[in-house]
């Protein structure tokens, strides 16, 4: 277990949903609305959080989520147990998943890759516990290959690393590096906001 | 852009907002008679100290990088035009303000087209 990342995550959980659960939920709602609504089968879902992303979710499914904060899964309980289907909450680091290989047959994640300390060994880590042909969809803010936003990104990770997520992460090819076959990026806001939809080759 | 008419109108609030405090603040800050490149370029950075700063109390009501990324960008313009202005001309902070709010609606407009060239599906495998 990553201890740094846990404890940094577990100092932001109070303040979580007044930073998070604001105007940035209320503009990705419907984006995350669609992208989850492709939920089938046995399902991880990667960082609930304070479970801001669980009344996006479709109904009835059965969910397996990990954290690596226990404060934010604690604050994440009264979603869960609104939620109108099964969640099963646990405390782990993406890094040292204890699921047996190829058990999910899909892995969602939101807001997840800016914050993995090593993401692309987070990413092989998905890959061992997802399917054949399983697929990854995933909701997430990356870095921009433009400019003046490159610079302006670079500059406030400097800031922003050392509260929460990075900003200039290059998430898709992060995931073509672990492995994975990309199918589609869907850009929501400029480059930066995306949700990406991936498979594990069989 | 978002074609909600609460965050249509929150990006131009947010980037007027932050566009009239840059200008202000230029207009204080640089003097006539400075270098114009240096003053573009001092006024430029704090332009996007003030734009990266002001992005936390303007996300909580409109968005995360949907506010960073164009108060960034209206900080850095304000800043250069006001501080550009600022060395030919004697300027109010009144003045300023209005400059750089001016700039952060044209910086929000930029944005907006920039947006709908990037949008979309981009890649298929």
């Amino acid at each position: 277990m990553d201890k740094y990342t846990q404890k940094k995550w577990d100092k932001a959980a109070p303040h979580f949903d007044m930073m998070a659960g604001g105007g940035a939920e209320k503009r990705w709602k419907p984006f995350k609305e669609t992208l989850f609504s492709n939920m089938e089968g046995n399902i991880l879902f990667l960082a609930l959080g304070t479970g801001l992303d669980i009344p996006t979710f479709p109904k009835g499914k059965n969910i397996s989520a990990i954290d690596i904060s226990p404060r934010m899964l604690e604050l994440a309980q009264a979603r869960i147990d609104e939620y109108d289907g099964s969640i099963t909450a646990e405390v782990m680091d993406v890094h040292d998943l204890k699921y047996a290989d190829r058990y999910f047959d899909q892995v969602f994640t939101s807001c997840t890759f800016c914050s993995v300390p090593n993401p692309i060994e987070g990413l092989k880590s998905l890959k061992r516990v997802l399917k054949p042909g399983g697929d990854l969809y995933m909701f997430e803010h990356t870095g921009s290959k433009y400019y003046p936003f490159k610079v302006m990104m670079d500059l406030m990770t400097q800031l922003s690393k050392r509260l929460g997520p990075d900003m200039n992460r290059t998430t898709v090819a992060n995931v073509a590096a672990a492995g994975f076959e990309v199918l589609e990026v869907n850009n929501l806001f400029l480059d930066v906001v995306k949700t990406i939809k991936c498979r594990n080759p069989k | 852009m978002d074609h909600r008419i609460f965050f249509v109108a929150g990006d131009l609030i947010a980037n007027l907002l932050v566009g009239a405090l840059v200008g202000l603040v230029s207009a204080i800050f640089v003097g006539v008679g400075w270098n114009m490149l240096l003053a573009m370029i001092l006024a430029m950075m704090l332009g996007m100290l003030i734009g990266g700063l002001t992005f936390f109390p303007l996300s909580l009501l409109f968005g995360a990088m949907e506010v960073m990324l164009p108060a960034m960008l209206t900080g850095m313009i304000s800043g250069m035009v006001v501080g550009m202005r600022g060395t030919m001309h004697s300027m109010t902070p009144y003045e300023g303000a209005a400059i750089g709010g001016i700039c952060g609606l044209v910086c929000i407009l930029i944005i907006w087209v920039i947006n709908s060239r990037l949008r979309g599906v981009k890649s298929h495998g």
